[in-house]
This record gives structure tokens, C-alpha cells and sequence, in this order.
């Protein structure tokens, strides 16, 4: 019996790997992209327009506009919207690409699930007929002009939403959020969060590829939730543990159960000038939205 | 659960937040009363937990997502004004970074998944747990409870803060905001988390605290002082030996029906579950369920003994269910829910809309799921005849889904089946 030929053991290989932990992969992959995109603040630490606003301003700004978009029922004023906001991206360095394709890959995969029914149960006209057989499938004209506004609202929403976290530290963020008198206490527990949430993911990668480069071949379902569920206990050990750990750096530190931080920003004539500025084109936008198609 | 910009109206979105925004200061007010700061790195560290339950969700059409939020487990360990904390802050997180749930939303997302969830949760917890020692069973059991009713609540809220939409915005005859209404975003929610995403929350919260209890039972004693003052002493659980399980389980279920059957018959018994059940037959019911009894007893053995190993225990359940399923025939009115728009509209006095386009699916070649032929479906046929194309229906139906999704298994995983005994000669 001599061994398969090396041909045929690659293909087992590439076989057999395409096959395990479809959930390793999926888990794998949202967690090294989370990292790359979102706690890297790559984007936030760039010289663009919107990163040398005062996030103080930056934040009212996304509120307005954020509000002018959920008032307006015009597909015009939400297009104009995006504009602004596409303008302001470039302006910012953040990549095209990367931004549209983030917003409007993800939205219509839970928006636009969500509103199918409702192109086929808002009465009106219908767009055409298909009858198959006694079945009659048509859109009406309403529903799919109310799905349009829908699903652009909430990708405009989501836009604003991504520029504005993608432009500004998380820790200037936090701070602005201080303007808006949120206790400090909430504006702690959030920021701990964050740095959680980004351990926690960073911890299961690890414990994923770990065990990924010590396993051969395939192992039982049995096995595999044994695995996992034993994972979980161990990594909820493991945040208890950081946490009382965290606590001693805490006190180490000086930690009375009083807050206090460092609050440098200005105002420049820009920034005024910029907040002015959205906040008339979000006016406009409320204003002129009845008027519009 | 998490409701996007653009469902709600910002007059709703924001007015809701007159009831979230004096909430989270009480909150904040007694979490930094009650808890030390020693619980504030554990806070961080459940609402992150939290975040991470809520990434797994899945778009309901006709609502917004369904998903596990844990915040009934977080209530439990560290009381509900605490969960409140903890969740809004991952609501947060999700609403700036991930665009899960809208930013002017945010207010109605955490008075649905940050407020009612966890209080009510929690309130449940405590009424089925009563004064049972810390480490019992019991307390498994009201924490599993207690977060189905929860996330239950939670997501009927939802359904509501839709529903409400369409009746206030409409405009030139389309809804600005969700379209959808009451009598859609209400079911379309409540299905989807009563059977789904509020066992999997039962699940976490039943599953977490019988972790806590076996690892960490400090963390269940330490706060328990404060939040449940009046609570028994730490105690060791008695395991409940299985036959009290199967009965209490079996006399609820048989109560449950019941209570279901008498609500629904108007309190007669004579018409349980609402149907004239004077009409049935009792001697030709009789003949069905031995008939039903015996192809059984030959059915189930021989699919075990036939199928392939895999798929053994599988498919021997399911041709089970298939033998059992004809019991629905004895029923006088629609069974199941097969009704034809016409048993609809006499039951709830109108017809949806969208089944009525639909109905014209079901006409199907196994009409009404019996075999077209005067033995099986004629006007004097025996009840067990018509029980026995039922049947044949039914088993075709299952080999013809099952014999598909084995080809689009085969034909997506590229040879699937074959490649253990490859394997094994190449070995």
C-alpha cells in the first residue's frame, strides 16, 4: 500500500478546509475587520477636514442632520443629503470605496428584508402583473415609493453615523458627549466597553486560531460544542478576572469614584462657521422637503 | 430588535425619550449609590457581553431584528437598574459604530431592550424564584422564564412603536415611517421571538445563572444583599428526581391546553378550542387512531431500520410526527394552518390582504394534503381512509424536501458524502 499521490492529499486538504468551522471563518473574518476598520481609529488620526473640527461641533452637526434626514419624506432632500455627506468623506480622506460600499452592502441585507412586505401590502396601483396562475405578484406604486424613501433614510442615517466615528476618536467622542451633560459615570462605563468589546474579540480570534493550528482533520459535533461551551466558561472566567485586575490598577492609580477630565477644545471660527452652515442645510433640507418630490 | 432611523417618527423617536432620559439619571443615581466602584470594571464587562449576544441577529420582515439581548441575566446578578446601564451603553456602541439601531432611536431601543426587558424580566425572576435557597434549580428555571417573558415584552413594544407609525404619518396615501401596521408589526415580531430569539434569551439567562451558581456563586451572593434583601439564605440545591420533572412538565402542558381550549370556546366544553366537537364521530375516531397505531408501530422501526446511518434518529423522529400528524383531521373546522380564506374570514371576520393574493400557492397537485382519489377523499369515506392519504401525503412531501436538500447539499459541498470512505482507503 504506498500512499494517495501528493495530487490527490491536496485536494483532501483544500477540501477538508473549506469544510470545518464555517463559524471560525465567519467569526474570524467580522473580528479582523472590526479591528482593521473601527479600533484602529486609522481613519480618525489622518489631517482631513472633519478630523480638525472640534468633535463638540462635529457631534451637533451629525444630531441636525441626522434629524433633518429621519424628518424629511423626499427622496431629493435625502439625496442631497448624501452629497453632503459623500463631499465631506472625500474631504476627510476617508476611502470612497470602502465607505459606500460598507453602508450599502449592510443596509439593504436588514432594511430591505424588512420592508419586502410591505411593497406587496400597501394598496395602490400596481407597477405591472404577473399572474402565476390563480397568483397575482405585483408591487404597488406606493409601497415601492415608500420602500425607496425607507431604505435611503436609514442608508443616509448610517452614513452620518459611520463619518462621524470614523473622523473622531473615541476619546474625544466621550468627551463631547460631556457638552450634552451625560454623567460621568455612564461616559466611564462606555468607554471601558469599547476597550472590552475589542478584547473580548481580540481574545476569541486568539483562542480560535490556537486551537485551529493544533487540530488535524475533523472532530466530532459532540466534540465541538464541548469545545465552545467550555471556550465561553473560560472566557467569562478569564473578563472576571481582568476585571477585579482592572480594578486594582483603578485604585493603583488614584481612583476615587470621582472623575475628572481634561477638557482643551476650542471653537475656532471654522468650526462655528461649519456648524452654521449645517445647520442651514439641514433647514433647508426639512423645509423644502414638502415641496419636493 | 434594534430599530433603525427612518422606522420611527423623530416626534415619537424623541418624545419617547421623556420616558428613557429620567430612567437612566435614577440609574446613574443608584448604581453610583449602590454598587461600589468595584462593580463598575463588571458593568463594562456584562454590557460588552451584551454587545456581543446582540451581533447574532436576523432581519424580521414585517418588524426590525430579532436576537438575545442577556439583559435579564445582567438583572440578576446586578439588579435591573444596573442592566439598564449596561445595555444602553452597548445600544450606543452598536447605534455609533455598527449602524444597528438609529441614533435619534436610541431612545426607543433602550426604553424597549434597556428598560422593559430587564425590569420585567427581572420582576418574573423574582415571582417565580420566591424565597428558594441561592444555588436551587428553581431559581435555573424562573431565570429561563424570566427572560422569555422579558425579550417577549420587549419585542410586543417594538411591534406597538411600529404600529402606531402609520396610523399618525401618512402622507398622499404612503406611510412616511414604517408602513407597516398593528396587525402586522405585532404578529411579525411576537412570531419571531416567541419562537425563536426569546428561547435562545431563555436559553442565555437559564444557562447563565446555572454558570454562576456552579463557578461563580459569589456573584450571586455578594450583591444579592442589596438587591434582594428579603431573599433566602444561601442554600445547596436538591436535584428533583426526573419523574417529578416529567409530571410537572406533563400537567402543565395538559393545564395550558386546557385554559387555551376552554378562552378559546367561550368557557363551554362542549366547544373546546372554539369547534362543535358534537359533530365528531367517536367510534370512527376510534378506528383512525388504531389504524394511525399500527402504521406506526410498522413505520417508525422500518424508517430506523432502512435510512442511512446519519440520518437514522433524524428521520425516524420526523416519519413519527408524520404518522401522528392525521390526529389534526379528527378536529371538526380548520386544523392547523390550512385554512382556506374562507375558514379564515369566518374566524376573524375578515382576510389579510396578502393572503388572499397568496392563497392561490397552496392549489396545489395534493389538494388539502390528501391523494385525489375517491377512496381517500370521498364524501362517505371513513375518517382512517382519509387518515391514511394524509399520511402518504405527508411521507411523500417529507421525501421529496428531503431527497432535494440531499442533491443541494451534494451538489454545494462538492461530494460530501463520499469523502469519509475516501478517506478511510486513503488512510
Amino acid at each position: 500500500m504506498s500512499g494517495p499521490a501528493p495530487g490527490a492529499a491536496a485536494a483532501g486538504r483544500e477540501r477538508r478546509r473549506g469544510r470545518i468551522g464555517w463559524l471560525e471563518q465567519t467569526l474570524a473574518g467580522i473580528t479582523a475587520s472590526i479591528e482593521h476598520a473601527v479600533f484602529t481609529e486609522q481613519h480618525a488620526r489622518e489631517r482631513g477636514f472633519l478630523q480638525a473640527r472640534d468633535p463638540r461641533a462635529k457631534l451637533a452637526i451629525f444630531l441636525a442632520l441626522v434629524l433633518a434626514a429621519s424628518l424629511s419624506g423626499s427622496i431629493t432632500v435625502l439625496a442631497g443629503l448624501y452629497l453632503v455627506v459623500l463631499a465631506a468623506a472625500g474631504a476627510s480622506h476617508v476611502p470612497y470605496r470602502y465607505f459606500v460600499k460598507r453602508v450599502w452592502l449592510g443596509i439593504p441585507l436588514v432594511a430591505g428584508i424588512v420592508v419586502i412586505p410591505a411593497l406587496f401590502l400597501v394598496p395602490g396601483p400596481r407597477l405591472f402583473d404577473l399572474p402565476a396562475g390563480p397568483l397575482h405578484v405585483a408591487p404597488s406604486l406606493p409601497g415601492v415609493v415608500g420602500g425607496v424613501i425607507f431604505v435611503a433614510r436609514v442608508g443616509v442615517s448610517v452614513s452620518l453615523a459611520l463619518l462621524l466615528v470614523m473622523t473622531t476618536p473615541w476619546a474625544d467622542l466621550l468627551k463631547s458627549l460631556r457638552a450634552l451633560h451625560v454623567p460621568q459615570v455612564f461616559v466611564l462605563i462606555l468607554s471601558m466597553t469599547y476597550r472590552y468589546i475589542f478584547l473580548f474579540l481580540h481574545t476569541v480570534n486568539g483562542v480560535l486560531q490556537a486551537r485551529k493550528s493544533r487540530v488535524v482533520g475533523r472532530t466530532s459535533g459532540a466534540e465541538q460544542r464541548r469545545w465552545i461551551s467550555g471556550t465561553m466558561g473560560a472566557l467569562v472566567n478569564r473578563a472576571f478576572k481582568m476585571s477585579n485586575d482592572v480594578y486594582a490598577a483603578m485604585l493603583a492609580r488614584g481612583f476615587t469614584g470621582e472623575l475628572r477630565a481634561y477638557s482643551t477644545y476650542r471653537m475656532r471660527t471654522t468650526d462655528w462657521a461649519v456648524l452654521a452652515g449645517s445647520l442651514t442645510v439641514a433647514a433647508v433640507g426639512v423645509l423644502a422637503g414638502p415641496f419636493l418630490p | 430588535m434594534h430599530i433603525p432611523d427612518g422606522y420611527l417618527s423623530p416626534v415619537i423617536s424623541i418624545g419617547l425619550g421623556g420616558a428613557t432620559v429620567p430612567m437612566w439619571a435614577i440609574a446613574t443615581q443608584r448604581v453610583k449609590r449602590v454598587l461600589n466602584n468595584r462593580t463598575i470594571p463588571l458593568l463594562a464587562i456584562f454590557a460588552a457581553l451584551s454587545f456581543t449576544i446582540m451581533m447574532f441577529n436576523v432581519p424580521v420582515p414585517g418588524g426590525t431584528t430579532a436576537h438575545g439581548v442577556g439583559g435579564t441575566l445582567i438583572a440578576i446578578v446586578l439588579g435591573p437598574w444596573a442592566a439598564l446601564i449596561a445595555v444602553s451603553t452597548a445600544l450606543i456602541i452598536q447605534a455609533l459604530f455598527f449602524g444597528d439601531g438609529g441614533v435619534l432611536a436610541i431612545f426607543a431601543n433602550c426604553l424597549n431592550m434597556g428598560i422593559l426587558l430587564p425590569f420585567v424580566g427581572y420582576a418574573t425572576y423574582r415571582l417565580l424564584a420566591g424565597r428558594a435557597p441561592l444555588l436551587s434549580t428553581r431559581r435555573v428555571w424562573a431565570a429561563a422564564i424570566g427572560g422569555y417573558v422579558g425579550i417577549t415584552v420587549a419585542a410586543l413594544a417594538v411591534g406597538v412603536e411600529l404600529g402606531v407609525e402609520p396610523i399618525f404619518f401618512t402622507q398622499n396615501g404612503h406611510a412616511l415611517y414604517s408602513p407597516y401596521t398593528l396587525g402586522q408589526a405585532v404578529p411579525a415580531m411576537l412570531a419571531a421571538h416567541a419562537f425563536g430569539a426569546s428561547i435562545v434569551e431563555a436559553l442565555i439567562t437559564g444557562l447563565g445563572v446555572a454558570y454562576f451558581q456552579q463557578r461563580h456563586p459569589e456573584y450571586l451572593a455578594s450583591l444579592r444583599g442589596i438587591f434582594a434583601p428579603d431573599a433566602a439564605a444561601e442554600g445547596e440545591s436538591s436535584p428533583r428526581p426526573l419523574w417529578q420533572l416529567v409530571l410537572g412538565a406533563g400537567g402543565a402542558a395538559v393545564l395550558v391546553v386546557a385554559v387555551l381550549g376552554l378562552l378559546m370556546g367561550g368557557g363551554d366544553p362542549g366547544h373546546f378550542y372554539g369547534a362543535d366537537w358534537s359533530q365528531v364521530s367517536w367510534p370512527d375516531v376510534g378506528t383512525m387512531l388504531l389504524v394511525v397505531a399500527l402504521i406506526g408501530l410498522v413505520l417508525v422501526p422500518l424508517a430506523y431500520l432502512l435510512l442511512p446511518r446519519p440520518a437514522k434518529r433524524i428521520g425516524a423522529a420526523f416519519t413519527a410526527i408524520s404518522v401522528v400528524a392525521p390526529l389534526g383531521l379528527i378536529a371538526p373546522g380548520f386544523a392547523y394552518g390550512e385554512g382556506s380564506p374562507q375558514d379564515v374570514e369566518a374566524a376573524f371576520g375578515y382576510v389579510p390582504q396578502g393572503l388572499q393574493q397568496l392563497s392561490g400557492i397552496f392549489s396545489a397537485p395534493l389538494s388539502g394534503y390528501n391523494v385525489p382519489l375517491p377512496f381517500f377523499e370521498g364524501a362517505n369515506a371513513p375518517l382512517w381512509h382519509a387518515a391514511i392519504g394524509y399520511e402518504i401525503t405527508g411521507i411523500l412531501g417529507m421525501l421529496i424536501v428531503g431527497g432535494l436538500s440531499a442533491a443541494v447539499a451534494r451538489v454545494l459541498g462538492g461530494g460530501r458524502s463520499a469523502a469519509p470512505d475516501q478517506m478511510g482507503s486513503t488512510a
